[in-house]
Parts: C-alpha cells; structure tokens; sequence
C-alpha cells in the first residue's frame, strides 16, 4: 500500500492512548470505575436499585434502634406495674390477716391507694410525647380517673335539649367505663337525634360494654346527662358533636379509684425488614384489662381494705394476683420483639455490609488493577509519543541533503 | 531524414515537458498537506515516428497534460461514514449532556424517592411527630422538583437543538449553493477533454462537508454532480441549486421544508442535521415519556394509598402529588399538593397515633405500577435507556472514527501526495531536463562544429 503521510494514524493513535490514559487517571482518582452512565449502563441501573435497598436498611436499622428505646420503655413501666401489683399483693395479704386492727388495715388501703397511682401513671407513660399504652389514641391520657355523671355544654333551662334534638352527622360519642374495662363508641348518622344515642345506651348496658344502670337522659337543666346511676360506677364520656358541646365531668361525681380507658385497642406495626414488621405498643385495655382489669381489682381491694372483711379482702388479693398473671404475660410477647430487634440489627448490619461491597463491584474500581492499567498506559502513552517523534521527521529529504 | 534541427527541437521539447513536469511536481508538494487535494501525475507521451529513407526515427516526447489520480468509490464511502459520523457525534454529544440529570447524586429521582420511603417509615415510628411528618413533606417536594428538573433538562435540550436545526439548514443552502456553481464549470474542462483537477477538488470538499450535514445521494456525470437528499429531496441539479426552508411547527419544534413548502423533517437521516433531528424528535421524546409515565403512575399510586387513610384531623386523606390527568407533561408539573404535616394520612383508623396506612404508602415502593415495573426498577430502567443510548451514540462515533481514518487512508493512498516520491519525482525530472539541456548543449557545439567547418578549409 501506498503510504503517504502517517500524521492522521499517528494523531489517531496518540488521541486514543491519551483518551485511555485519562480514563485510567480518573479510575484511580475517584476509586470508582463507573464515572458516568454509559460506562456502564447495566451496572448503573443495577446500582440505583441497591441503593435504594441500602436505604431501606439505613432506615429499618433506624427503626430498629428507635423501637429498641421504645421497647425498653414500654418493657420499664410494664416491669413498674408488675413490681406494684406485687406490693399490692403483699400488702393485701397483711391485710387479710384477722390479727391487723382496723387502723392498720387503712394504712394499708392508703399504700394500695399510692400503688394504684402509680400503676396508673406508667400506664399514662409516654414516649416521644405518645402514650405508650393509649393503642393509637396517642395524643391524650389513656386511663382518666372517672365520674358518675358527665353532662354536655349546650342545653338550658330556657332551651333545654330534647330526644329530638339533632346530632352532627359524622360526629364521634364515646362513654368508656371503668368498671367494665370498655368504651362504648357512637357515630351519629344523618338524620339520629339524642334519641339515637339514648337508644345506644342502652344497647350498650344489654351487651354489657357498659355498667347496668348506666343512661343518657335530659337533666333538669336541660343538659344531655349521662351516668351510670350509682356512685361505685364511674364513666368517662367525650364527644366532637357540635349539638352537645364538651361533655365535662359533672361537679363532686368523682369515683374514688376508678379510672376509665380512654385509649383503643389499635396496634401498630414498623416495618423493621423487606418482608418483616413488629408489633410496636400493647394497648392499655389489653395489658390493664385483658382477662382481669388491674385497675378495678386494686380498686376493689382498696375498697375491701377500707370497709370489707378479711374474706372480701382475701378475694380481692386473688383479684390483684390474677391480674398480676395476666400482665406478666403480656410482657411475654414485648420481651420476644425486643430480642427479634437485637436479631434484626444484627442481620442488618450485615445486609448492609453485603449491599456496600455489591456497590463497590457494580460501579468500585479495583485498585490494584487500575493501577496496573494506569501504569500501562503511561508506557503505552510514551510509546506512542517516542514512536512518532522518530516516524515523521523522516523523509527523503533529510537523506538528499549534502 | 534525421538533422541537428530535429533533434534540437526534440530536445526543446523534452526541456518544455520536464519543466511542466517540475511544475506539477511542485503544485503537488506546495498541495501535500492541502485537505481535499487529489496528486497530478503528468502524462508523457511519444511523439509519433517519421520514416523516410527505409528508416524510422522517433520524435522525443510531449506533454499532453495532467491527470488526478481519483477513486470515486471511496470518495462516496468517506461521504456515507461522515454522515454516520457527525450523525453519531451530534447524539452523543445532547446525550453526554442528559446522562447527568439520571447520574446518581445527593438529589436525583431515585436517591429522593428512596428517601421518601425513608422518611415514611421513619414516620411509622412515631406518627404524631410533627417533625417526622414535616419530613416526608420534604422528601416528596425533593422528590417532585427531581422529576421537574430531570424533565427540563430534557425539554431546554430538545428546544435547543432547534436552533442548531436552523444553523445546519443555513450551511447546507450554502454549501449546494457552491457546489451548484461549480458545475458549469467541471462541465466546461470536461467538455475539452481535460481533467477538472482543482474544480473537482473543490467540489468534492464542498460534497464533503454536506454529507457532514446531511445524508445526500449522488450522482456524478460529466456535466458535474446531481444531489439529493436520502427520500430524493433534489438539493444540486446542474447550476441550479434547491434552498432548504426552515418553519416553527404546531409541536413547537424547527421543521425543514423542502422548496415547494412540504415538511421533510421526518425523511432526512444521518449528518449533523439527521443526528440532530432524531435526537430531537426520537431520542429525547421517548425518554421523556418514560420520565412522565414514571411520574404520572407514581404520583397516582400514591395519591390512591393516599386516599385509603386518615390524616391527622381524622379526615380521609386527599391528594399528596398533584399530577396531570394526562401523562403528557407529568414529570415536569408534578407538585405537592399539600403542605400542611398534619394532612399526611398515616392513620388507618382516623385516630391520630394509627400508623396503619403508611404500610400502604410504604408499599408503593414495592407494587407494580400500570407500566409493569415497580418505582425503582421504572426508574432503573430509564437510568439504563440513558446511559445505553450514550454508550452506543459513543460506540458508533468511535467505530466510525476508525473506519473514516481508514477510508481516509486508502484515499491517501490513492490521491494522497507522498513527499518522497515527489522529491523523487523531482530528481527523475530534474535529471530529464539536464539530459535535454545536455542534449541543447551537445547540438550547439555541433552547430559551432559545422558552421566552421568551411572556414577551417579556407584558413
């Protein structure tokens, strides 16, 4: 073939050994043998999915170090309640013994009554500004101390509410009662009137969700009343509707240690895992009234302690120790989420190591390689600029010159 | 019969040939480096023998002219690969521009919905966090100016190629302009017979640098060349030249019009203009469509998991992404459409301390949207589409980078001028026309010789 300039073989040749080396140069800088997408595509695209797995783990561990704070929190006040059911235990015990004078059994009454506050305080606890045992009611107090008779804010002598009276539809009434553990629940419908929620009542009362005697009236002062009829009974009553304005505790109504669940029964989940969720509170019904309400037998121990026999004393102790049973075991559950978070932040971790080291080789330079392939093309790089300087110098010239 | 005249004109003649021969010889090496020259070779040829007196003697040399040493077949091949390869060049060269948008960073699409999910689940921790909600606030407005800007970037790329449209017409009525003109001309040398060198030259360079442009068809003859474009758009006929028009379409975008007003933009392939044309009208439409269906789909589903809750009030929840109904547009206008924390419908039940329904927003990460793929791998794949089309527009520039410096190099093999042999040539010359001078010389000493013939006698 007929060769006559090599300039644009040489120019070629020095262009790509230049574009190589350049290439090299910035693996080794940036320790990334993927600097932009058309290095490589596939490898591009296989790295946003990791990555947005890796922050999916970031963030499960996350939730995991959260929750493990919360757990234990929740695992402290639960550890209190059980501590004061055994106090009250003991304490009733004492009491029962025929041998302790009616002033002693007081003193003991007023010990149960201080372990009673302080179950209730941890089952008010809060974390992060949540109640912990409030199910999702998380925004108010789960166990408020309850009155006999709650009464609305609309409603005179003058202008007196009546059956017929309208209620809001959409509007929520809630009565939760202390003695039975549970909350009776009424959304007005279009068209219901105080008739309808009358009639709820005592539906309620039939199905036992509220205290026998327990009713919605029209007070002498023309006010929605709602109570439970006798004074060992006490109820907690709210509602949003705008025909009955608050519903507030009626004056000197107060029952003595009785206090209502004003939570739900809602459990949460956090996702901790791809495919894996933990149970993050136990709702204050379940764990303080589940099987035998906590609150109602130190209650009733309390009362037995002040006015009862050593036999009414000794059936409300067995009261408190069924309850003590029945809390324990619901720590059970906590205790096993508690070990499947250390678990789960162990196997993050290392999910994590795995998704780093993926990265590194989906779009990581291997430095020794790179260095290597640097190194070569610095060599190669020189060797085209010495094989050029030596080529285009010569022409015929130069030999016809004397 | 053989005399001294005769044989001084043979060598006046050989003198006349060598120093037209050193003449070419000199043009070629003044040309060597000259892009578009084609070497001249200069063609010899004996003059015919006269016979007399039973003999026959032969009558020195004479120059008949110059031929360019041409390959028309290569010529054309370079044509076509420059085509391809300012075709491949302006693809690559809107796409290197793109590939950022799609690179992974601190704030593109994928690493902000990631952390949308991220601070859902965060969320689900500790649902009445104000904070908590005020950052999935957050991460959803990062998440809607990401599709934003990846869509801008795509759309001031596309509107910017018009004026390039423009620019890539205005050189090509140029350019037929002069390659019109010169016809006539090559027509003419033709026509005598002679080669059309210089004018060929030209025009081959000018033919050239419109392949760069545009994908032509070409047809050579002796009265010049005939173009068209590649669907037969006539651009050079004869003197006559055809000027390309450019018009605003309904869509917004540059149109090309052939002379007669009729839209050709869709039939021109390859070249600058064809390159810049389907990445305009192919390429980047299709990429943002995948960005838009992306946004549109996401923004729905999460406006449907969305719905299925409660936000803070109790209310159920409304829209979280305002997003077109069409999906036409979509990356580029999605919003938020709430800014208010407490309008986040994590509760399931309407209670405020409910997480329930942020599952249901968590798992739009993982559900298959309507286009089959889940979020991420939509995303993923439109990551893929960008850097593959970078890559292959990288890939075809380079091969044919390569293939160009070949064809270039079996054209310089051809036409190309070679120093050396020139310099060679000159010697080969040079030596003739010493010979002829020689020979000038010799005859004269003859001439003196004979003259004095008769005077030596009468001395």
């Amino acid at each position: 073939m007929r060769v006559t300039n090599m300039v644009p073989d040489m120019q070629y040749a020095m262009q790509q050994s230049q574009q190589a080396l350049a290439s090299a140069e910035e693996q080794v800088a940036t320790g990334l043998r993927v600097n932009q997408l058309s290095d490589d595509p596939s490898a591009s695209a296989n790295l946003t999915v990791s990555l947005a797995q890796s922050a999916n783990v970031d963030q499960y561990t996350s939730n995991v170090t959260s929750l493990q704070s919360q757990m234990q929190m929740t695992d402290s006040s639960i550890s209190s309640i059980v501590t004061s059911l055994n106090s009250a235990v003991t304490a009733g015990t004492e009491g029962a013994n025929g041998s302790v004078s009616s002033a002693q059994r007081q003193a003991i009454a007023t010990q149960v009554q201080g372990l009673l506050s302080s179950v209730v305080a941890e089952g008010n606890a809060t974390f992060s500004g949540s109640y912990l045992f409030g199910g999702s009611e998380a925004a108010t107090p789960p166990f408020v101390a309850a009155s006999t008779t709650y009464t609305s804010a609309k409603g005179s002598a003058t202008n007196p509410l009546s059956a017929t009276t309208a209620l809001t539809a959409g509007s929520v009434t809630t009565i939760s009662d202390a003695t039975t553990g549970k909350t009776m629940t009424f959304k007005a419908k279009a068209g219901d009137t105080i008739a309808a929620l009358q009639a709820a009542v005592a539906s309620a009362v039939s199905a036992g969700t509220l205290s026998a005697g327990a009713s919605a009236t029209i007070n002498a002062s023309g006010q929605l009343a709602i109570g439970t009829n006798n004074s060992k009974d006490g109820i907690v009553v709210t509602s949003n509707d705008a025909a009955l304005g608050t519903m507030t505790a009626a004056a000197n109504t107060s029952v003595a240690n009785a206090y209502a669940y004003v939570g739900n029964g809602s459990v949460n989940s956090v996702q901790i895992g791809s495919d894996l969720s933990v149970a993050t509170n136990v709702p204050g019904n379940q764990l303080l009234g589940s099987g035998s309400n906590v609150i109602g037998s130190l209650g009733s121990l309390i009362t037995a302690l002040q006015s009862g026999t050593t036999t009414d004393i000794g059936n409300a102790v067995s009261a408190v120790t069924a309850a003590l049973k029945s809390v324990s075991q619901q720590r059970m559950p906590l205790d096993n989420t508690i070990g499947e978070l250390e678990s789960q932040d162990s196997y993050l971790s290392q999910e994590k190591v795995t998704l780093t080291s993926q990265q590194t080789s989906l779009v990581g330079a291997n430095l020794a390689d790179a260095a290597t392939t640097l190194s070569q093309d610095e060599l190669q790089n020189s060797a085209v600029m010495a094989a050029a300087a030596k080529v285009m110098p010569q022409t015929l010239l130069q030999y016809l010159q004397p | 019969m053989a005399s001294l005249s005769t044989s001084l004109n043979m060598a006046v003649q050989s003198l006349g040939a060598d120093t037209a021969a050193l003449q070419m010889t000199n043009n070629n090496i003044a040309n060597a480096n000259t892009p578009g020259y084609t070497r001249e070779t200069a063609v010899f040829q004996e003059v015919s023998a006269t016979s007399g007196d039973g003999m026959s003697s032969g009558n020195g040399v004479e120059l008949t002219g110059f031929q360019s040493i041409r390959d028309e077949l290569l010529q054309r091949q370079i044509e076509q690969e420059t085509t391809a390869q300012s075709g491949a060049n302006a693809q690559q060269s809107t796409l290197q521009q793109i590939q950022p948008a799609f690179a992974t960073t601190t704030d593109d699409i994928g690493t902000d919905m990631s952390a949308l999910f991220s601070s859902i689940s965060s969320l689900s921790t500790n649902p009445t966090s104000t904070s908590s909600r005020e950052a999935v606030l957050t991460a959803g407005q990062n998440l809607a100016t990401a599709f934003n800007t990846a869509s801008n970037t795509l759309t001031s790329q596309q509107t910017g190629l018009n004026t390039q449209v423009t620019q890539d017409v205005s050189q090509i009525n140029q350019l037929t302009k002069q390659i019109a003109a010169l016809n006539p001309q090559i027509a003419e040398v033709n026509s005598t017979g002679q080669d059309a060198g210089t004018l060929q030259d030209q025009q081959d360079a000018l033919v050239l640098k419109l392949s760069a442009l545009t994908n032509v068809s070409i047809t050579q003859s002796d009265g010049g060349v005939t173009l068209t474009t590649g669907n037969g758009t006539a651009l050079v006929a004869g003197s006559q030249s055809f000027a390309l028009q450019t018009a605003t379409g309904s869509d917004g975008m540059t149109h090309v019009l052939d002379q007669s007003g009729n839209d050709i933009t869709k039939t021109l392939t390859g070249g600058d203009l064809g390159g810049t044309i389907q990445t305009r009208d192919t390429i980047i439409p299709g990429l943002l469509n995948q960005l838009d269906t992306l946004a549109n789909q996401f923004g729905k589903a999460f406006n449907a998991a969305q719905a299925t809750g409660y936000d803070e009030n109790g209310n159920a929840g409304q829209n979280f992404f305002t997003v077109p109904t069409t999906v036409s547009g979509s990356a580029g206008s999605i919003s938020m459409a709430i800014s208010d924390p407490a309008l986040i419908a994590a509760s399931s039940d309407g209670t405020s301390g409910s997480n329930g329904n942020l599952a249901n927003l968590s798992a739009v990460q993982t559900n298959t949207l309507p286009s089959g793929q889940t979020p991420g791998n939509a995303y993923a794949s439109l990551v893929y589409q960008v850097g593959s089309l970078t890559s292959n527009a990288k890939a075809e520039s380079s091969a044919t980078t390569a293939s160009l410096l070949q064809l270039n190099n079996q054209m310089s093999s051809v036409s190309g001028v070679s120093i050396d042999e020139e310099s060679a040539n000159l010697i080969t010359y040079q030596q003739a026309y010493e010979a002829a001078a020689r020979v000038v010389s010799t005859i004269q000493a003859l001439f003196t010789t004979t003259m004095s013939m008769g005077t030596a006698s009468a001395a």
